[in-house]
C-alpha cells in the first residue's frame, strides 16, 4: 500500500497545472479555487484503512488484554451444594448405636427377649436420630465362663469398635433381682436376672426386658440430651426438638456449652507455679504429671494430642486493679472476693501465653501464696481452686502444716493440685459426668465432637459460599476450590459413617473436613482492597487512555462523517 | 436458635454475663510523623486502659505506625504523654506492639480482622477470636468523607471496613463489638456496616473536624484528641475496677458536644435489641476482660479413690494396647480389613502431598533447563565475541 501512495504524491502537483495552460488564468484559478487537490480514492481507502487497523490493534489485543490482566480469578465452587450443607439439608446425622446382648444359653429365646426389649426401648426414646439398636452377640459365652467374666471385666467382647455397649445378662440365685451393674472402665453393662423373670413364650411384655430397656435408656439419657442440644443449636431446622429438653438440661448443657473448650486435634497444656516470694521455686511436675495426668490424657487419645509444658514464676504479684486478699476472723483464713477472681490472673505481667505450637492452649496456674498470707481461700465457699471456661483453672495450695514453705515442692503436695487441675481437665474437654462407664463417657464425646465438627465445617461452608457471592470482587484462587471439594467428600464419608454407627471414622473424617474447610476459608490470597470509588477509576485510566483514545476517536468520527456525506451525494 | 434466645434470658438470669467468654482489643493509630504525636498517643491511652482493665496483652492488637518515643524531636526520649501535666508515660516499661511501623497497612488490618494471614504469623499478631468473643475496634487518624488514611499512603474505605466485619460475622468471628473512631467526619466510616450486632460510635459527623484537646508546649504539638480525651476521661476516672457496673449508656451519655467540639455519634440499629439493649451492655463486656469463673465445689472428691481410678485407667488402657498388639500380630485378617477401611481416609492427604512433590520436582526441572540454556547462550555470546575479535 505505502509505494503507490507515495509515488502518487509527487505526481499530483504535476497533473494539477496541466488543464489550465495560460498563466493568467491560472491565477485567477488559484485566487478562487484555494481548495488542496482532490483526494485520489486510494489514498482515501489507505487512510481508512490505517484507522481501521489502529482499531483493531484496541480492540483485538488491547481490549482482551486490558480485560485479562484486569480480571479477577474466581474459581467455581460447588455454591448449592455449600449452601446445603450449611443448611443441613443434605446430612442429619443419626446416631445408631449398636449395643450386644450377651445371654447364656439358659435363655432360650434370646432373640424373642431382645425383639421384646428392643420394642421397649422404642416406645421410651423420644429422640428419633438417637437409636439403640440391640443385636445378639455372635459368641455366646459358656455357661461357667460368666461368674469369671465379672472379675476380668475386659475379657468381653471389646474388640468390636462399633459396638457401643455390651450387656450381659447373667442369671444369680441370690440378691434382689433384676439389678444392674455398669462397669467404670468397660463398655460393659452387667444385668442379673432369675431365671423365673425370662419372658414366657405366650407373653409379651416381660420384667427383665422392660427392665434392661429402662437401664439403657437411663445410661444413654445425657448423651441424647446432649446431641439433641448439639442438633438445636446448630440449626434453626431443628428447634422442635429443644423442647424436648427440660429447662434445667438445657440451662445446664448451655452453661457447658461456653465452658468447653472449642474441639482442637491437639491441646497445648500449660502448667505454671506462682509464687509472690522465691519459694519454692522448684516442683516435682514431671513425675507428678506422669502418674496424674498422663493416664487420663492416654485416655483420650482417640479424640485429641495433648502436648505439655510447665514454668515456675517467682515474685508473680497481683494485678493493682484487684482487691488485696482480707482476713476473714471466722474461717481464720484469707480470703478473696468471688467477683476479683476474673483478675486474680495477672494477665498483663504473668507470661502464660506461649505461642506455642498450633492448638490452642489449656492453662493451669498454681499459685502458693505467701507465709503470711496463707491459707488463702475464696471468700464466698472455701474453696481454693475454680475454673475459668475455655481457659483454663487455677488451684491455690496452701500448705498443710505452718512449718516453712519448702524451697521445692515434692510430688506429694502436689497431689491435691493434680487431682484438682484433671477435674478441671475433663470439664474442658466436655467428657459427660454421667454415666459410671469411662468408655461410655469417652464415645460420647466421640459422638459430640464428631456432629459438631460436621455442624461446624457446614457452616464454614455456608460462609465461604456468602462471602464468594456477596463479594464478586475477592479473587477465589483453585487451591480454595480443591479444599471445598474435599471438604464435601469428608463431610458426607463422615455423615454415612454415622450412618453406619461407626463414629471413630465418623470424627476422623469429620476433623480432616474442618481442616480443609478452615483452610478454604482463611484462603491468604482471598483479600481484595475491594472497593475503589468511581473517582479513583477515572483517575488512573484517564492520564493512561486519554491521549491515545482522543486522536483515535476523533479520526473515527471523521472518516465515518465524511463516509455518510460521500454517500449522501451519491 | 430463635426459641433458645428467647428462653435464655429467662432461665439463665445469673448466667447472664457468660454470653461471652473473651475480649478482644484492635487499637489501631493510622498516622506517621512527629506532630501527628496525638494519634499514637490516643491508641497508647486506651490501649492502657484495657490493659488496666484487665486484657491480656496476647488478646491486644496494638498498631502502631510510628515510634513517637524514640522520635529524635522527641523533647523527652522513652516517653510518651496524653497530658501536658505529664504524669503518667503511657510508653511505661510493658507495651507490646504488634504490628509497627511500614507493618500497619490497609491490607495488613484487613487481614488480620479476617484472620487470612500466613501460616508463620505469630500467634500474638492474629486475632483469634470466636463466636463468643467480644471485640473492641478503635481507630484514629486522619480521615474524610467514608475513608480513613493509612500513613498519607493509602485508604481504607467504610465499605472494605464493613465488607471486612461482614465476613467476621459470616465466619462466627465475633459476638458483639464495639467499633469506635476518633477521626474527621468519623461518623461516616460506620454509615456502610451491615453484619449485626457492631455498636458503633464516632467522633464526629460528615464535614465535621475532629480536634484536638491540648497541646504541650514542651513537646510542642498536640498531645490528645478531644473525643478520646473525654471517653478516657471517663474510662479513667469512673470505671474504677474490672467489677464496675456502668453501662455503654452512661458512657454514651458523658459526651458533651460543647466540651467535644463536635457531634459524636451513635450507631445502635445494628445491634440485636437494637438502643435499649445495646445501651445496657457494660461498659466492661467490651473494655474488660470479666470472664465468670466457675467455683469447684468445696467437697473434694477422696483422694485414695482418685489414685485408684488413675490406675484402673491405666490399666485399661495398657489392656487397650495389649488387645491391639495382639490382634495385630495374631490376627493378620483383622489387620487386613483394618487397613482397608481405613483407606479412603489417608488418600487425599497422601495424594496431596504427591501433588505437591510433584510440582516442586517439576519447577526443579524447567529450572535447570533454563540455566543450561542461559549458560549454553552466555558461552556461545562469548564464542561469536572472541572469533569477531580475532577475526
Amino acid at each position: 500500500m505505502a509505494p503507490p501512495e507515495g509515488a502518487d504524491a509527487p505526481a499530483a502537483p504535476k497533473a494539477d497545472p496541466k488543464p489550465s495552460d495560460p498563466p493568467s488564468e491560472s491565477i485567477v484559478a488559484s485566487r478562487t479555487n484555494k481548495q488542496p487537490p482532490a483526494e485520489t480514492l486510494e489514498s482515501l481507502w489507505v487512510r481508512r484503512w490505517v484507522i481501521l487497523s489502529f482499531w483493531a490493534v484496541v480492540a483485538c489485543l488491547g481490549l482482551p488484554m486490558w480485560w485479562k490482566t484486569t480480571a479477577i480469578y474466581r474459581a467455581d465452587l460447588p455454591l448449592q451444594d455449600m449452601t446445603d450443607w450449611a443448611d443441613g439439608k443434605i446430612c442429619r446425622p443419626v446416631f445408631p448405636l449398636r449395643i450386644a446382648v450377651e445371654a447364656s444359653p439358659q435363655v432360650q429365646d434370646a432373640h424373642r427377649l431382645i425383639r421384646t426389649t428392643q420394642h421397649a426401648l422404642d416406645d421410651l426414646n423420644e429422640f428419633s436420630a438417637h437409636h439403640l439398636r440391640l443385636i445378639l452377640a455372635d459368641l455366646p459365652l459358656p455357661a461357667n465362663a460368666s461368674q469369671q467374666a465379672i472379675i476380668d471385666g475386659t475379657s468381653s467382647t471389646g474388640d468390636d469398635q462399633d459396638i457401643a455397649l455390651s450387656v450381659r445378662l447373667i442369671p444369680v440365685e441370690t440378691g434382689e433381682t433384676p439389678r444392674s451393674h455398669l462397669q467404670p472402665y468397660a463398655p460393659t453393662l452387667d444385668v442379673y436376672y432369675s431365671p423365673n423373670q425370662i419372658p414366657s413364650a405366650s407373653s409379651t411384655a416381660s420384667p427383665l426386658a422392660t427392665f434392661v430397656a429402662h437401664e439403657l435408656h437411663k445410661i444413654f439419657a445425657d448423651e441424647q440430651a446432649r446431641l439433641s442440644y448439639l442438633l438445636s443449636a446448630s440449626s434453626s431446622g431443628h428447634a422442635t426438638k429443644w423442647k424436648a429438653l427440660s429447662a434445667e438440661t438445657a440451662a445446664e448443657l448451655q452453661r457447658q456449652s461456653t465452658r468447653v473448650l472449642k474441639y482442637a486435634p491437639t491441646y497445648h497444656l500449660t502448667f505454671s507455679l506462682f509464687t509472690p516470694t522465691s519459694v519454692p521455686s522448684a516442683w516435682d511436675i514431671e513425675p507428678a504429671l506422669r502418674q496424674y495426668l498422663t493416664p487420663l490424657l492416654e485416655s483420650f487419645a482417640t479424640i485429641s494430642n495433648f502436648t505439655i509444658d510447665t514454668q515456675v514464676q517467682l515474685y508473680a504479684t497481683f494485678s493493682p486493679s484487684i482487691r488485696q486478699p482480707e482476713y476473714d476472723e471466722d474461717l481464720k483464713a484469707w480470703t478473696l472476693r468471688k467477683e476479683d477472681l476474673s483478675g486474680f490472673i495477672n494477665a498483663a505481667e504473668w507470661p502464660l501465653s506461649p505461642s506455642i505450637g498450633e492448638g490452642p492452649t489449656v492453662n493451669f496456674a498454681l499459685y502458693v501464696p505467701e507465709q503470711s498470707q496463707s491459707p488463702l481461700l475464696v471468700k464466698e465457699n472455701g474453696a481454693s481452686s475454680w475454673l475459668v471456661p475455655q481457659w483454663g483453672g487455677v488451684a491455690i495450695l496452701n500448705p498443710t502444716s505452718s512449718a516453712a514453705i519448702p524451697k521445692a515442692l515434692a510430688k506429694e503436695a502436689l497431689v491435691p493440685a493434680m487431682q484438682t487441675f484433671s477435674n478441671q481437665l475433663i470439664s474442658l474437654l466436655g467428657l459427660p459426668q454421667t454415666p459410671a462407664s469411662l468408655p461410655l463417657r469417652l464415645s460420647t464425646l466421640t459422638r459430640v465432637r464428631a456432629a459438631s465438627l460436621i455442624f461446624s465445617a457446614s457452616s464454614t461452608l455456608g460462609a465461604l459460599a456468602q462471602v464468594y457471592q456477596k463479594m464478586p470482587s475477592i479473587p477465589v484462587p483453585d487451591s480454595v476450590a480443591k479444599s471445598v471439594d474435599l471438604t464435601l467428600g469428608h463431610l458426607q464419608q463422615a455423615c454415612d459413617h454415622f450412618r453406619d454407627g461407626r463414629f471413630q471414622g465418623a470424627l476422623e473424617h469429620a476433623r480432616i473436613a474442618e481442616a480443609q474447610a478452615e483452610k478454604a476459608f482463611f484462603e491468604r490470597s482471598m483479600v481484595g482492597q475491594v472497593y475503589f470509588p468511581d473517582e479513583h477509576k477515572v483517575a488512573v485510566y484517564l492520564p493512561l487512555l486519554g491521549p491515545v483514545a482522543v486522536p483515535l476517536v476523533m479520526a473515527a468520527l471523521k472518516e465515518i462523517k465524511s463516509g455518510i456525506a460521500t454517500l449522501r451525494r451519491r | 436458635m430463635k426459641f433458645s434466645s428467647a428462653l435464655l434470658p429467662l432461665l439463665l438470669a445469673p448466667l447472664g454475663a457468660c454470653e461471652h467468654t473473651s475480649n478482644w482489643a484492635v487499637l489501631v493509630g493510622t498516622s506517621r510523623f512527629w506532630f501527628n504525636y496525638r494519634h499514637l498517643a490516643n491508641v497508647l491511652s486506651l490501649y492502657r486502659t484495657v490493659k488496666r482493665l484487665g486484657i491480656p496483652d496476647s488478646q491486644i492488637i496494638l498498631m502502631l505506625p510510628d515510634d513517637m518515643a524514640c522520635n529524635p524531636r522527641n523533647a523527652f526520649p522513652g516517653t510518651v504523654y496524653n497530658n501536658a501535666d505529664r504524669a503518667l508515660d503511657l510508653y511505661g516499661d510493658n507495651i507490646e506492639v504488634d504490628y509497627r511501623g511500614y507493618e500497619v497497612t490497609v491490607e495488613n488490618f484487613i487481614r488480620l480482622m479476617t484472620d487470612r494471614v500466613a501460616e508463620d504469623m505469630p500467634r500474638s499478631k492474629r486475632l483469634m477470636t470466636d463466636e463468643r468473643s467480644n471485640i473492641l475496634v478503635y481507630m484514629t487518624g486522619h480521615g474524610g468523607n467514608e475513608f480513613l488514611k493509612f500513613q498519607d499512603a493509602e485508604e481504607i474505605s467504610a465499605y472494605d471496613l464493613a465488607d471486612a466485619f461482614g465476613q467476621m460475622w459470616e465466619k462466627k468471628r465475633y459476638h458483639e463489638m464495639l467499633f469506635m473512631i476518633d477521626t474527621c467526619q468519623a461518623n461516616t466510616m460506620y454509615s456502610k456496616f451491615y453484619s449485626p450486632n457492631i455498636l458503633a460510635t464516632g467522633s464526629s459527623e460528615i464535614d465535621q473536624s475532629s480536634y484536638s484537646h491540648h497541646a504541650d508546649n514542651d513537646v510542642g504539638v498536640a498531645v490528645i484528641d478531644r473525643y478520646t480525651y473525654y471517653n478516657l476521661e471517663f474510662l479513667e476516672t469512673q470505671v474504677r475496677d474490672p467489677t464496675s457496673k456502668l453501662t455503654m449508656g452512661d458512657l454514651f451519655d458523658s459526651y458533651d458536644e460543647a466540651k467535644i467540639h463536635s457531634h459524636p455519634g451513635v450507631r445502635y440499629d445494628l445491634f440485636e435489641g437494637g438502643e435499649a439493649a445495646a445501651r445496657s451492655r457494660l461498659v466492661m463486656d467490651f473494655f474488660g476482660n470479666v470472664q465468670n469463673v466457675e467455683l469447684d465445689g468445696g467437697e473434694s472428691r477422696n483422694e485414695t479413690q482418685w489414685q485408684e481410678e488413675l490406675a484402673a485407667i491405666e490399666r485399661m488402657i495398657d489392656e487397650a494396647k495389649r488387645r491391639h498388639n495382639e490382634s495385630l500380630s495374631v490376627r493378620p485378617l483383622a489387620e487386613h480389613l483394618v487397613e482397608e477401611a481405613e483407606q479412603p481416609q489417608p488418600q487425599p492427604q497422601q495424594s496431596l502431598k504427591a501433588g505437591a512433590v510433584r510440582v516442586d520436582e517439576e519447577s526443579g526441572w524447567q529450572k535447570q533447563v533454563v540455566g543450561a540454556a542461559a549458560l549454553l547462550g552466555c558461552a556461545g555470546l562469548w564464542a561469536v565475541g572472541s572469533w569477531l575479535e580475532s577475526a
